[in-house]
This record gives structure tokens, sequence and C-alpha cells, in this order.
């Protein structure tokens, strides 16, 4: 485990504009970091810098070491990419566009690209012309084409768009195996944020080119305070004692109790306080935090992010 | 390098276009063939027996028009010296400017499809580094383990490896049209060249071929241009656009220009036209082939230096 991705401060300003702004972060071979952030953030930006499509105003991209300003062929060897839509040549067939970057790449050979094809899953359709393709084939022949040279280095611009559910799972679990079989290191944006949370091992968020958050999935699902529905009655009694008991704690009346958010611990004492009160409990629920949640929490930018 | 430029050759040929291009150029040829095979003359052969006395009364006319025109410009001069020169050389030498019209006359009249077939290339070169940004495959192509400078060198080498293709058709399907349609004649005269005062013979065939060749100049510059502007704008049509019109108007425009100024020899289309120092007089005194070659040189580096310049530091947001 050591960052074969780095970046280091890095900045771009277009136009005057800063786009990206020190953004750090490294991705390890073997893991699946995920790039999550509203429309705009800067995702689609980052990816075009660490892949060499756009300069860096500032900062350095490594890849295995090598710089993408100084090193590019040797650190782009490495890569394999879809930066937005996998646009590939329509007059061709898939097979004949795949052949285009074999041979674009060293050790590439027929035997290759038909194991890839296989593991894509387009065999039968990979003679017919690109421009008859769907979208949800497309973007298969995509991942297909990133995947040729064998790269340490995955990284994908919202590889799910436009699959069916079968294929958004077969998707999941081809990034898994390769994460953990090939030892890869993984970068994927996506704004299927369940998704996200299935895929992923670490998630960075991105705001207006800000990083401002990397964290383990698990702990950043768990890292809030869950909240938790009471059924009791009386409920305005119920409301007092818990307020008294926790009186840092905002806590407030449901239909039929009281809710508030409250960590694990806090349940067993706030029970015996209403058992000892006389207070009738019909019942505890816990909410839990959905990855949206949380990140619609932390970005604070509601209305801009495309829903699951 | 091959790989790639494999890969260009082969998107090239991929698209129904490359083959309409090829296609109408020998529909083209094939249809000027039969048009001038029905208006052939067959009396082209009259006045031949007694062409030296023409050639003769010529002479004395261009020479007698000479003196009365003291001040008149000095390519004019050239020029009627130049007649003057080719009809002596001729009676010297018993050759008769009449020719039956044979498959090197055809050939040689055939030889203005080279401006169509330039049509052609700077299409293909216009768009063969447009096309990636607007298919928006420029993406995939840029992520590869190759520097972008090579990349466009596979891409402009292609281009040239298609002018040449589009050259050879040219000049065999019209070899093919002429001896189907005119024959091949007994005896072929060979070609008079006349430069700077001296007359040399030089075999039609050979003769031909650097026909082709330096007229085709013109339309590797334009290529170029075109190759540059693509890179540069991303934008085929301007590319297109700008090319096709100087190629029509650039020559026109820069005769206009040397009436009135000297730095006009400095202009692209006053050097293109490589066969005004073989047979004709240069456009502006004093210009020799070393100077034209030179000029061009200047062009084809600046042109790609352009190119190269900005696709290398273009961030590609497509
Ligand atoms: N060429 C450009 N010129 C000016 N601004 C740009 C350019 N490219 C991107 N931007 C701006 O940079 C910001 C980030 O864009 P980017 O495409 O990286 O977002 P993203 O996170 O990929 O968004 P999405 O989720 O919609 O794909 C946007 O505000 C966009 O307007
Ligand atoms: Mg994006």
């Amino acid at each position: 485990m050591s960052g074969v991705v780095k970046l280091q401060d890095v900045s771009k300003t277009i136009n005057g504009k800063r786009i990206i702004d020190s953004l750090s972060f490294e991705v390890n071979s073997g893991e699946v970091f995920g790039f999550l952030g509203p429309n705009g953030a800067g995702k689609t930006t980052t990816i075009r810098m660490i892949v060499g499509l756009i300069g860096l105003s500032s900062g350095d991209i490594t890849i295995s070491g090598y710089s993408i300003k100084e090193n590019f062929v040797k650190a782009i060897s490495q890569v394999g990419a879809i930066v937005e839509n996998p646009e590939m040549y329509k007059f061709m067939s898939g097979y004949q566009n795949l052949m285009q970057f074999a041979r674009m790449s060293k050790g590439v050979n027929k035997e290759k690209v038909d194991e890839v094809v296989e593991l894509v899953g387009l065999t039968d359709r990979i003679h017919d012309k690109v421009k008859t393709y769907s979208l949800g084939m497309r973007q298969r022949l995509g991942l297909a084409q990133s995947l040729l040279h064998d790269p340490k280095v995955l990284i994908l611009d919202e590889p799910t768009n436009g699959l069916d559910p079968a294929g958004i799972r077969e998707i999941r679990d081809h990034l898994r195996m390769l994460a953990k079989e090939k030892d890869m290191a993984i970068i994927v944006s996506s704004h299927l944020l369940s998704e996200m949370e299935m895929m992923c091992d670490r998630i960075g968020i991105i705001q207006a080119g800000r990083l401002i958050d990397v964290q383990r999935v698990r702990d950043f699902v768990n890292g809030a305070e869950n909240s938790y529905q009471l059924e009791v009655s009386p409920k305005d009694e119920a409301l007092l004692v818990a307020q008294q008991l926790f009186p840092t704690i905002k806590m407030s009346l449901t239909d039929n109790g009281i809710a508030g958010q409250l960590k694990k611990d806090d349940i067993p004492l706030l029970v015996n306080e209403f058992v000892s009160k006389e207070i009738n409990i019909y019942g505890i629920k816990e909410i839990s935090k959905t990855l949206e949640d949380r990140f619609l929490e932390v970005t604070d930018k509601k209305g801009e992010v495309t829903h699951a | 390098m091959l790989n790639l430029i494999k890969n260009e050759w082969i998107k090239l040929f991929k698209r129904t276009g490359t083959f309409v291009m090829i296609g109408l150029i020998i529909l083209l040829l094939t249809f000027v063939g039969i048009i001038i095979r029905s208006q052939e003359n067959p009396d082209r052969g009259t006045g031949s027996e007694n062409w030296e006395e023409q050639l003769q009364t010529e002479i004395n006319n261009r020479e007698q028009e000479l003196k009365d025109i003291q001040n008149a410009p000095q390519s004019m001069i050239d020029s009627y010296q130049r007649d003057i020169a080719i009809n002596k050389y001729r009676i010297e030498h018993n050759l008769s400017p009449h020719q039956d019209y044979s498959v090197w006359g055809f050939v040689y009249d055939a030889s203005n499809i080279i401006q169509f077939a330039g049509l052609f290339v700077i299409i293909v070169a216009a768009g063969i580094v447009a096309s990636e940004f607007n298919w928006g495959t420029i993406k995939l192509l840029l992520i590869r383990p190759i520097s972008r400078g090579k990349i466009l060198v596979a891409k402009y080498i292609t281009v040239i490896l298609f002018a040449l293709l589009m050259l050879i058709i040219s000049f065999a399907y019209s070899s093919l049209v002429g001896v189907i349609l005119f024959g091949t004649p007994e005896t072929t005269a060979p070609h008079l060249n006349y430069y700077n005062g001296t007359i040399t013979e030089q075999n039609m065939g050979v003769h031909l071929i650097i026909l082709y060749s330096l007229k085709s100049i013109n339309m590797l510059m334009l290529a170029t241009m075109a190759f540059m502007i693509s890179a540069v704008f991303r934008n085929s049509s301007l590319a297109i656009g700008l090319s096709i019109f100087l190629m029509f108007a650039g020559g026109q425009l820069t005769a206009m220009l040397a009436q009135k100024f000297e730095w006009a020899k400095y202009i692209l289309f006053a050097n293109t036209e490589l066969m005004q120092y073989i047979e004709g007089v240069p456009l502006i005194e004093g210009m020799t082939l070393a100077f034209s070659v030179m000029v061009l040189v200047v062009y084809f580096i600046i042109f790609q230096f352009l190119a190269h310049y900005v696709f290398h530091k273009r961030d590609v947001a497509a």
C-alpha cells in the first residue's frame, strides 16, 4: 500500500478563475478511491490534469513517481482512463477502435484485446460499427479501452453513466476485482452516491475546486450521530425528561413521540429514565444516515446534486 | 511511429469520403479525356510541311516587336526572347512543333488535375487534427504513452502520403486514359526547356514527372498551411476555407502586388510556381530557384513550428 497517484498542491486557473484550488491527495494501489462532488465542483478538471490533457497552473502530479509534467510518457503508460464520455471512432467497429489503441501501447496483442472484450461483455457486438452502439455499450467499450495495457492506475469519470442496474453492478464487481486481484489503484468519480458507498474504499469530497474531506467509507457513513425516534406517551412529558437528561442535544416532538440526534450509548440511559418516570415506551427506531445525506450535509448544495 | 501512421491511414480509409475523392478524380480524368478526344481536330497536321517557314516568320515578328517596345516590362521582353530562342532551336535541330496529340499531350494537359487533387489533400489536412477534436476522440488519443509531437508528426506524414497517393493516381490514370484514347506516338519529341537564355532537351516522360512534382509544391504548401490552421484553431472549416481561397486567389493577389512592391517576392505564392524557373520567366526580376526554395523552406518551418507549439501546449477540454 503506497501512494501510486499523488497530487501535491494542484491548482488550475482558467481565464483568471481558480477552478481547482490547492488540491492534495494520494491514491494507493489496491484501493478504489471515490471522487465525489456536486456539478461543476472540478472532478473532471482534476481528472484531466491527472491524465495530462490539461496543464497544471501550479503543483505537481506523480504516477508511480513519474511527474505528469516532466515525464509524461512514463507516467501515462501506467494509466488507463475514461474522461467524461468515451467517444470513439463511430465509423469503425468496436474491435477496430480497440486495435487503434492497442497499436499505441507496447505489448498489447490480439489475445489481450479479445480477453478485455470478453471481460466487459461485448463479445457479441464487438465487430459492429460503434455508431450502432447504445450508450451502455459505448461505456463498456470505453472501459475495455482503458484496460488494454494492464494499467496500474485506472481513472474513470462517471463510469456508470448510462448503464442499466445489472451493468452498474457488473462494473462495481469488476472494479473491486481489479483493485483486489490486480492491485490497481482506481479513481472513480460519480454522481450516484449510493453506488460510491458500495464501490469505494475511500471517498474524497470536492466542492468548488477544494477538497473538503477524505474519509474511509465506513467512517464516513458512521461519522455523524444518527437520529433516533422514540414512540412514547405522554410525549410532552417525555420531551421534558429527555431534555433534562441531555441538555445539549436537540430533541423534538413527532406525531407519536419524540426524536433527537442521540448517540447509541445514550439510549439505555434514556430508557431507564423513562421507565422510572413511568413513561410508556412502544418502540425505538434508529434512522441511520446514508452517504447521500452526509454528502448533502457536507457540501450543503442540495439543489444541485443529481440523486441516485 | 509506423503504427501511428498505420492508425491514421486506417482512419482515413474507413471513411467513404476518401473513396469519393479518389472516385471524383478518376471520373474527372475520364471525362476530360473523352471531351478532348471528341474535339480532336483531325487536321492537326495541316501546315506541318512548311512549319519551318512559319516559325521563321514568327521569329521575325517577335524580333521586330522587341525593337519597337524598348521600355516594356522586363518580363515581356524575357518571354519574347524565350519564344525566339525556342523557335530558332527547333529550326536548327529539325524539331517540328506539330506533334500528333498523344498520351504525352494528354498527361501534360491533365496535370491541371493537381489543383483538384490539391483540394482534396487540403480537406484531409484540415480535418486530420480538427476532426479528433470534433469527435471527442482526441481525449483517448492523447492519453497514450506517446508524446503529442509524435502524434502530430504521424498525422502530417499521413497527409503527405495521401498527397503522394493522389498524385500517383492522377499520373498513372491519366497515362492510362491517354494511351487508350490517344495512343502512343512512334517517336517522342523531347521537351525544350528555356532558362537563362539557354535551351536544353529533356525526355518527355522525365519532363512530365518533374512537371507533376513542381506543380504539387503549391498543393504541399497549402496542405501544410491547412494542417497548421487545423492544429492551431481546431477548426477544419476555417482551415479548408482559407486554404482553398488562397489556392485560387493567392497567385493573382501576389501577381498584383508584385507589380507594385518589391517585397511581394517574399509572399508564399510568389514562390510556389517553381515551373517559372524552368519554362518561363520569374514573377519578379532577380528571383532565383534557390531564393524560392529558401522562402518555401522558411514558410514550411514556420507552419510546422506553429502547429507543434500550439498543439503541444493546448489544454484539451473538448
Ligand atoms: N475550459 C473551461 N473554461 C472555463 N471554465 C471551465 C472550463 N472547464 C471547466 N470549467 C469550470 O470549472 C468548473 C469545474 O468543472 P468540471 O467539469 O471539472 O466539474 P465536474 O465536477 O466534473 O462537474 P460534473 O459533475 O458536472 O461533471 C466548472 O465551474 C466549470 O464551469
Ligand atoms: Mg464531470
